[in-house]
């Protein structure tokens, strides 16, 4: 038998006593999870890329309870957010971003369906109760996630129903009755929630008595108050205010007279108003507005306040709109206004800085009207809450809508620079997220700081062409006041679009780095590894050459500085 | 012989008993070792950083083991993985002569057959190993037919001597041997198309492969194995040294070379063409040269014989494109979009 000298053989795999890791220069390579766009442009707080994650693994139910961690009411969003998430989407460099709302709506509608249950443990019965006053979208998120950091919420709303502009404001064309009816009503019976209604603040209850009575005071009364509105002092003796009458409309079904309608102002409101208008008959609907029309020339700062798919179809239905302009005078006949002037305008910065409506002479026209109607937007109405106004609102510097009176903060509409839906519900988080820490006696409540994840960032060339789904529309012609007027994407569709998300920021269990390192250095796992992902770095032996970061879909490998 | 028997010999061969599912292993298993791929060729080994012959060794290993044993030429993958006394192989393993890998690989294999042994043999070479010096055995060791896979890690060059030109390095490419400079534009003369010097031996299989596209790769390497007889693959590998790139590039760089045409990935069967992967949208030549040093000297706008070789450069590979039809009629499961899709839980097999 032959015997081998030491040099002619090698024991098995004793290459892996040799640690290749100390190679590594600068640089290393580490699991990022930073926030995906949407989940960054979301004003609820949404993290799409979880929630479609979960539905890529078809788990629709877990996809759900992943959404309403964030935002309570997606069968109400996903029909009337602007989808500001939409607009963020990475996908949008390839073939369209995600039809997310399409996607929201669809989810939250099947939880209705099959009555998931909202994923939240009652809280202790003796829980500390926090106050809520107005059933809007800001107070019933803030309700639901009070029970979520494990207190009690106790709701005051003044009238007879829950659900704020959801109910008064947005017309049934764009969020049908029996969906806010039975989206809310799944809500509101959470364990720990309760609901007083025709409890009005001011009137019921005051902001002393609450705050005595409670571990906190959170405020969501919306705006209901019109603003003033007069042109050069004339006000017509019939004058109608927008959200007013909209509201009238709803609860009577009918318009004062009038064939040739002027509405004045921006926003959903006017917005509404004027399809309102056309559908129960009006020959003419003109909004004026000072804002533009969105487009190339236009800078997006000065973009008309609307949800985008509202504006193309109120102009798909005949609704004609004047951009850059005001209403200079009213020509009244007696105290009826029988015409208007017009003028055009800018908004420019003057050479103090400030933006300044600047009109331009010789561009007056008169235009002749039966009925004029300001949308100039409202405020909130002070009862009971005097001496907390600032310029008609409950104004707060801070994030979380803290006020200086201790333990009473403001959400939603009534702080003044919000105006959605998907804002309210946020503030709504926002607000018992702070409650939850004066409860329990932290400093601050916790933001998360992550960065958002920059679609340079990614790496497209893995993922396949896939086109957006579109949901089905009723035509102009079959409009009522009260069929839907978008449809459902439907489920086929909707996994469909699921499957788009490129997962920004986060792992896809794709297997590139675990198939592209030269050197073995990543390590699959069955179970999930700490970072939540299947894939751990072996720093024994990552040379640190950067492919796998180079090569992972989504961004979630980053290069980041050797510790 | 019977899968008792062939069982029983593996078990002897790799020393461990893998224990049943529900005995209790005596050490716990490490998560490397839990891994649920066979690691032919581990870590530890001295590859530069993102180097693409070593990907491309282990992703062979991958899909060809564990019941192979393996004759190595002269060359970096030799050397990188063998430093004495170590050894970065999980396989028999021998390495002899820079020249000869063909001719030990077919001994080896006409032992097997005497011993009446199925393991099948693997010959690995570099370019140099395979195009130059060891051609004459590789030739023989195909006349012959042998059953042997042979893998060419194509990275251009003789990279483990110092870049010197090889009969593969690409016209143009600058080399220690080649040099561009006042005189010459890197390598006067063309790539060897070997694939067609090997198909002309009327093999049952030979086969381009690129470690950028590693799902083809290793559906190449299953598919020779299960041929009894020579066969033959040779694997674009990108040389972040040699070719002057990024190391985090080596993946993009391969990728490039396919996409634009210069590097095709191509399937022949006694000596006919029977597969292609076509290319979604061809990319210029320029895309590919500009981000290697190799070809810098390309770039220099102002220089005409620049302009005049990426012209050059650019004509073969819309020549390789006209060839081997490579422009693919409309978006394939299997062009060059399609072979790299990937999705939640892996890459998606005959994905869009
Ligand atoms: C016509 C119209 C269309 C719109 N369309 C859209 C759209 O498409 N998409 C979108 O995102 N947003 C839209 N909005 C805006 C959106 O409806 C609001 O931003 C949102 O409802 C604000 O929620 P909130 O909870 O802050 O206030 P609200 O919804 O106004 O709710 C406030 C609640 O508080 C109650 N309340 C008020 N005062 C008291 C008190 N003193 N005591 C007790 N309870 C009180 C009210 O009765 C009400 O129920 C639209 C608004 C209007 C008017
Ligand atoms: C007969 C002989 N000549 C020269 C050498 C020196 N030598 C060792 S490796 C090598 C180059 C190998 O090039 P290649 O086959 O392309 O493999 P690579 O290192 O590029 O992977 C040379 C020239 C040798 N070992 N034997
Ligand atoms: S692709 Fe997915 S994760 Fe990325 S922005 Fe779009 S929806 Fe969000
Ligand atoms: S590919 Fe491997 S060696 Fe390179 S940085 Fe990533 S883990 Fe490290
Ligand atoms: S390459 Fe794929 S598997 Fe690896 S971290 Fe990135 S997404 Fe996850
Ligand atoms: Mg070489």
């Amino acid at each position: 038998m032959a015997v081998l000298t030491r040099g002619a053989y090698a024991l098995p795999g004793t290459s892996l006593d040799f640690k290749t890791g100390n190679w590594r220069s600068t640089e290393v390579p580490a699991h990022v999870h930073a926030k995906a766009p949407c989940h960054g442009a979301c004003p609820a707080g949404e993290d799409q890329q979880a929630w479609f994650g979960l539905l890529q693994q078809n788990n629709l139910e877990g996809a759900w309870r992943e959404l309403v961690s964030a935002n309570p009411l997606p069968a109400i969003t996903g029909r009337v957010c602007p989808h500001p998430c939409e607009t963020a989407c990475n996908r949008v460099t390839l073939d369209g971003a995600l039809a997310i709302h399409n996607v929201e709506r669809w989810l939250g509608d099947r939880a209705i369906e099959h009555g998931w249950a909202y994923p939240a443990a009652a809280p202790a019965a003796d829980a500390p109760v926090v106050a809520i006053v107005g059933a809007g979208p800001a107070g019933l998120s803030a309700a639901w996630h009070c029970v979520r950091l494990g207190l009690r919420a106790e709701i005051f709303e003044a009238l007879p129903e829950a659900g704020g502009l959801l109910r008064s404001g947005i017309p049934p064309t764009r969020l049908p009755r029996d969906v806010i009816d039975a989206e809310i009503e799944r809500l509101l019976a959470v364990p720990g929630i309760t609901l007083n209604l025709r409890a009005r603040l001011g009137r019921d209850v005051t902001l002393d008595g609450l705050r005595r009575s409670h571990a906190a005071v959170l405020l969501g009364p919306g705006c209901q108050e019109g603003k003033d509105w007069s042109v050069q002092g004339a006000v017509p003796v019939d004058l109608h205010e927008g959200l007013a009458l909209l509201r009238e409309f709803m609860d009577v079904g009918a318009f004062p007279p009038g064939d040739r309608v002027i509405v004045h102002g921006g926003g959903n409101t006017a917005m509404d108003l004027c399809r309102m208008l056309k559908r129960a008959g009006a020959g003419h609907v003109t909004l004026v507005t000072a804002s533009g029309l969105p487009g190339p020339e236009t800078d997006p700062g000065d973009v008309i306040n609307v949800v985008p798919r509202e504006l193309e179809e109120a102009l798909e239905e005949g609704v004609e709109i004047i951009a850059h302009a005001t209403i200079n005078r009213l020509i009244m006949k007696g105290s009826k206004v029988t015409g208007v002037e017009v003028v055009s305008l800018r908004k420019l910065k003057g050479a103090d800085g400030r933006t300044k409506r600047v009109s331009f002479e010789g561009t007056e026209r008169v235009l002749p009207v039966d009925l004029v109607v300001p949308c100039v937007g409202e405020r909130v109405s002070p009862e009971g809450l005097e001496g907390l106004l600032r310029g008609g609102y409950l104004r707060s510097v801070d994030a979380w809508g803290r006020l200086a009176a201790d333990g009473v903060i403001a959400m939603g509409d009534a702080r003044g620079d919000r105006g959605t839906v998907a804002e309210a519900i946020g503030d709504g988080r926002r607000a018992a997220l702070a409650a939850a820490a004066l409860v329990a006696g932290a400093p601050e409540p916790q933001e998360d700081a992550r960065e958002v994840l920059q679609a340079n960032a990614l790496n497209t060339r893995y993922y396949p062409p896939r086109a957006r789904s579109a949901a089905p529309k009723l035509p102009v012609e079959a409009r009522t006041f009260e069929a839907e007027i978008e449809g459902c994407i439907g489920s086929d569709a909707a996994l469909a679009e699921a499957a788009r998300c490129l997962s920004c920021g986060n792992c896809l269990a794709c297997d590139n780095c675990w198939t592209f390192c030269p050197d073995n250095a990543v390590i699959k796992t069955v179970e999930l590894a700490r970072d939540g992902s299947h894939y751990v770095f072996d720093l024994d032996y990552c040379k640190g050459c950067g492919l796998c970061a180079a090569e992972c879909p989504t961004g979630y490998i980053q290069m980041v500085a050797e510790a | 012989m019977t899968d008792e028997t062939r069982l029983s010999e593996l078990r002897a061969k790799f020393g461990r008993v893998p224990p049943a599912p529900d005995e209790p292993s005596p050490k716990p298993l490490t998560l490397r070792e839990k891994q649920p791929r066979f690691e032919g060729l581990v870590s530890g080994h001295r590859a530069c950083q993102g180097c693409g012959e070593a990907l491309a060794a282990r992703l062979v290993m991958e899909s060809a083991g564990p019941d192979v044993m393996v004759a190595n030429a002269t060359g970096c993958l030799e050397v990188f993985t063998t430093p004495w006394p170590q050894s970065a192989w999980h396989v028999p393993w021998i390495h002899s002569l820079f020249e000869n890998a063909p001719a030990v690989a077919s001994g080896m294999e006409a032992a097997m057959k005497a011993q009446g042994k199925k393991t099948k043999v693997l010959a690995f070479g570099g370019d140099g190993g395979t195009y130059d010096i060891g051609f004459q055995a590789l030739s023989g060791m195909l006349e012959r037919y042998h059953n042997i896979l042979y893998v060419c890690y194509d990275n251009e060059a003789y990279m483990n001597t110092g870049i010197q030109r090889s009969s593969s390095t690409p016209h143009a490419a600058s080399t220690t041997t080649s040099p561009a400079g006042k005189d010459r534009m890197g390598k006067r003369h063309l790539k060897k198309d070997l694939l067609s010097i090997i198909a002309a031996h009327h093999v049952p299989y030979a086969a381009s492969a690129s470690v950028a596209f590693p799902a083809d790769l290793q559906r190449k390497v299953r598919y020779a194995m299960g041929i009894e007889g020579p066969t033959f693959i040779v694997v674009h590998s990108p040389c972040p040294l040699g070719w002057k790139h990024a190391s985090a590039l080596t993946i993009e760089v391969a990728r490039r070379a396919v996409e634009c045409g210069l590097f095709p990935l191509v399937e022949l069967e006694r000596g006919s063409l029977s597969n292609v992967m076509p290319i979604r949208s061809p990319r210029p030549v320029r895309d590919y040269l500009e981000v290697q040093g190799r070809f810098a000297h390309l770039m220099k706008d102002k220089d005409p014989r620049a302009e005049k070789e990426r012209d050059h450069l650019q004509a073969l590979a819309d020549y390789n494109i006209a060839t081997f039809g490579l422009a693919g009629a409309a978006q394939d499961a299997n062009d060059t979009g399609g072979a790299a899709a990937v999705g939640r839980g892996g890459p998606l097999v005959g994905g869009m």
